[in-house]
């Protein structure tokens, strides 16, 4: 069976800049949700706007359900794509209230969705502002009501681009799980491009990292937090830290403080080879009665847990996540003892 | 499903766009072109005996009504924006006003005020009965005249604009100041101006624009300038060559204010701050002499800039009621109406042609050449009008049709006239209102399933019902008051109230040009009260 979207060998070059290098992927089927994430101005946006029919394309193709959809030379024009965006940027139209916002998503849809007008309207708590225009509401309305103008119009294709930047944190968590209901019970297929990792992670099915202006990794977000397949995927994540270590054998390897490190290795390395072995803070085991203690040398508070940094040496130190209801807080300078030997359930390598 | 080519960079629409703005930019440049054609020996007449002097009168009267507006519009403004006083309110926008008074029906009212045994002599004689108090009465004739009707009919472009710049000054500019130690006058001389310099130059070089465009005051107080030559040539001595090498010359002068003004406004955008509510000024409550003052200032400049011309005129149309029934009151009125309904129409319409292809076609080059087609708003009716015959004279000769009969003398060519001049007002107002909606607006329309027409007809278009109104009122008040063009292009026997008023002040009859003058007068402020209205007295 072919696949829902396919997009190949796309790039795209705006005033002579590439701003899109040879991209592909694909969704599978109906209902998918994929996300791209990435460091800003890597083309993320640029990349839903080729989608849309809003950016040319330099080169590559986009097929949709076995249409073709883009090339070089032909594309079909945005209006006929019943495809559609949700922009980060206020893109109500100004002249109209939000009811007659939503009213213009709702009045395309050519196939119905399955809750009613109103359900949508309540379950995106736009119905106090309905009545009111784009300049009277918050930027957080704003962005909720666009996405709804977008989803109401039950497209063949939805592109939300950074669909919850502007809505606030006790909120957001709260749309995203409706969002993602209505995306799956309708399947309707979806691309979300975002710089917020966790707001990736829980919508997709997939995500793609975008660096350099390529996708750098396509994945399941489960790949992509626990093997990134690169230092730079690793950085834009920012989980863990790289130690320098020796290969001992097919599941070991040394390192000089911390001794032997066992674990099952992604891709084989070579016996003997130094390799840069990648340390995720719950790789480590914090142990009090441990003999190896290591000094703090940076904090982070995340609620539920601390990530202590201990030093190694001058130029390395590794994460240890810690709960935080558990155990007294350490404090910088602070020695923690961390459980040997060390077993890590998948070793990754650069 | 079927396949469409993408909007092609070249494509209809890119070419109607490009073709219509060398339409509209053709006339200004066959000005140019004359400059290598042959001289007449009038020319050289003016080059050897008078150019001298066109260009100290010219040099005079830009220094003097630059300085004059300079003080006038900024220290109003001043006034305004920073202090309470009885009648602020009013005067915010009382003092707009003049703008309905073109200069030269200032020009009428101040010589009508104090001519020998004018107004003036009748208030005097009202209370001392002798004749020869008459002696007494100063007489403003000639440069000092035209200086101070351009004055008080210009000053409001810097009241404007220095205005827009002190309202939105922050309050701890001021605060500083005065931890600073610095004066009320300190304040104003060394930190307000200088920090408003853009906007005030931006008005100071339309003031000087304006000076240099006037016909009609110069021509009344004979004082002879380069517009005054360029109609002496083409009228009286039909040198179409020589009107044609002067106003070239008049025009680069004008383009250097015109750069001047263009390179200021885009610099104003870096001194002109968004303040939230919290941190705009609040202004200080005068009391005392300090209050008595401000309100002098104000009430006298806003009397002698528009109170005055308007009672001199309405004092004389009921004076001289016979000259009321001299000509068709009504006619004039329905003149006016064609015109503006004409006028407008097209205006308007090309205007949103232009901008909406302009957003589709996302082209620099299309950009760079309509904001060249632009110019007419830097350039004198006159030369418009010179302009636009030459360049019909020689599209007819080249194309051996006779476009002449077809636009010189008929209302057609003064249409095209007035569009030549006022297009800019139009262009730029929509374009300003076009950059506001955001071109994602329209991505997300066509997302919506709406084409290019029905995005424009339903989105676009009601946006602009309130800015086209507002261009439409800006554009009526200045066909209301406009002369040169009219004057040149206008059919056999058609005439307007400028240029009504016009022939009875070249003829001397200065009370016959009551009526028109005081009609322009009413008419102007009517739709100036209206934008006011419509737009934000604050900003």
């Amino acid at each position: 069976m072919n696949d829902f979207l396919i997009v190949k060998d796309l790039s795209c070059e705006i005033n002579s800049s590439v701003i899109l290098d040879k991209l592909s992927f694909s969704i599978r089927n109906k209902g998918e949700i994929i996300s791209f994430l990435g460091p800003s101005g890597v083309g993320k946006t640029t990349l839903i706007r080729c989608i849309a029919g809003l950016e040319k394309i330099s080169s590559g193709e986009i097929v949709m359900n076995g249409s073709l959809y883009s090339t070089k030379i032909n594309s079909i024009e945005p209006e006929k794509r019943n495809m559609a965006l949700s922009f980060q940027e206020n893109c109500l139209f100004p002249n109209k209230t939000v009811l007659e916002n939503i009213d213009i998503g709702f009045s395309r849809k050519k196939k119905p969705l399955k809750l009613t007008k109103n359900n949508l309207i309540n379950l995106f708590n736009l119905s106090e502002i309905v009545s009111k225009y784009p300049h009277e509401i918050s930027s957080g309305e704003i962005q909720r009501a666009q996405i709804l103008r977008a989803l109401i119009s039950n497209p063949d294709l939805l592109l939300l681009d950074e669909p919850f930047s502007n809505i606030d944190q006790d909120q957001r968590e709260e749309l995203q799980t409706n969002l993602k209901r209505v995306l799956k019970d309708n399947n309707i297929p979806t691309i979300i491009v975002t710089h917020d990792i966790n707001e990736a992670f829980y919508m997709s099915d997939k995500c793609g990292v975008l660096i350099k202006n390529s996708i750098v990794q396509f994945d399941t977000p489960y790949n992509i937090h626990h093997y990134p397949n690169s230092k730079e995927v690793m950085q834009f994540i920012s989980r863990g830290s790289l130690i320098k270590v020796k290969v001992l054998d097919k599941e070991t390897v040394f390192h000089e403080k911390l001794g032997k490190i066992k674990g099952n290795f992604i891709t084989a390395p070579k016996i003997d080879s130094t390799v840069k072995l990648l340390i995720q803070p719950e790789d480590i085991t914090h142990d009090t009665r441990s003999k190896l203690k290591l000094k703090i040398c940076d904090r982070k508070f995340r609620g539920t847990n601390f990530i202590y940094y201990l030093k190694l040496n001058a130029n390395e130190a590794i994460p240890v996540s810690v709960q935080s209801h558990n155990c007294e807080p350490c404090n910088i300078n602070d020695e923690l003892g961390i459980k040997l030997p060390i077993f890590i359930n998948h070793l990754v390598f650069f | 499903m079927s396949t469409q080519f993408y909007l092609k960079k070249f494509n209809a629409l890119y070419f109607s766009v490009f073709i219509l703005s060398l339409l509209i930019l053709s006339p200004f440049l066959s000005i140019f072109i004359s400059l290598f054609g042959e001289v007449t020996e009038y020319f050289f007449i003016i080059k050897d005996r008078l150019f001298e002097l066109y260009l100290f009168n010219t040099i005079i009267l830009v220094v003097s009504v630059v300085f004059i507006t300079f003080i006038l519009g900024t220290f109003s403004a001043f006034l305004v924006s920073f202090y309470e006083f009885p009648g602020c309110r009013f005067f915010k926008w009382a003092l707009i006003l003049s703008f309905a008074v073109p200069s030269y029906i200032y020009g009428y009212a101040f010589t009508a005020f104090f001519e020998n045994y004018g107004t003036a002599y009748s208030i005097v004689s009202f209370f001392h009965n002798s004749e020869s108090v008459n002696a007494y009465i100063p007489k403003f004739n000639g440069m000092f005249g035209a200086i101070i009707s351009l004055s008080f009919s210009l000053y409001v472009y810097v009241y404007i604009f220095s205005r827009s710049t002190f309202t939105n000054q922050s309050s701890e500019i001021i605060e500083t100041s005065r931890i600073f130690g610095l004066s009320t006058g300190s304040f104003f001389l060394k930190v307000l101006i200088p920090l408003s310099r853009p906007a005030i130059i931006t008005g100071l070089s339309l003031v000087a624009m304006e000076t240099l465009s006037d016909f009609g005051t110069v021509y009344f107080f004979n004082i002879p300038t380069f517009t005054t030559a360029i109609y002496d040539s083409w009228m009286g001595f039909d040198d179409t060559t020589t009107a044609n090498l002067l106003s070239a010359f008049l025009l680069i002068i004008i383009l250097i204010f015109f750069t001047t003004e263009k390179f200021s406004r885009k610099k104003s955008s870096y001194y002109d701050r968004k303040l939230s509510n919290k941190n705009l000024k609040k202004n200080i409550n005068l009391h005392g002499w300090a209050s008595f003052f401000a309100f002098s200032f104000c009430f006298l400049l806003f009397f002698l800039s528009f109170i005055f011309p308007f009672l001199q005129m309405l004092y004389w149309s009921f004076k001289f009621p016979e000259y009321f029934f001299i000509y068709n009151f009504f006619e004039l009125n329905l003149n006016l109406l064609k015109l503006i309904f004409l006028s407008l129409t097209l205006i308007i319409l090309v205007s949103f042609f232009v901008n909406y292809a302009l957003r589709i076609l996302n082209s620099n080059f299309l950009n760079s050449v309509s904001s060249l087609s632009i110019i007419g708003y830097a350039v004198p009716g006159l030369i418009i009008s010179i302009a636009l015959m030459s360049f019909l004279s020689f599209t007819s000769d080249y194309f051996n049709v006779n476009l002449r009969n077809a636009f010189i003398g008929s209302i057609t060519g003064l249409v095209l006239g007035y569009f030549l001049r006022f297009y800019s007002v139009s262009f730029l107002g929509i374009q300003s209102n076009y950059l506001k909606i955001d071109k994602k607006v329209d991505e997300s329309s066509y997302l919506l399933g709406f084409s290019k027409f029905k995005t424009f007809r339903l989105i676009h278009l009601p946006y602009f019902k309130k800015p086209t109104l507002l261009i439409s009122i800006l554009l009526v008040i200045e066909i209301i008051k406009e002369l040169p063009i009219t004057l040149v292009m206008r059919p056999f026997n058609f005439e307007t109230f400028a240029t009504k008023a016009y022939s009875f002040a070249s003829q001397d009859l200065l009370e016959a040009t009551a009526v028109p003058s005081l009609s322009i007068i009413v008419w102007a402020t009517i739709f100036i009260i209206f934008t006011f209205k419509f737009s934000d007295s604050d900003k």
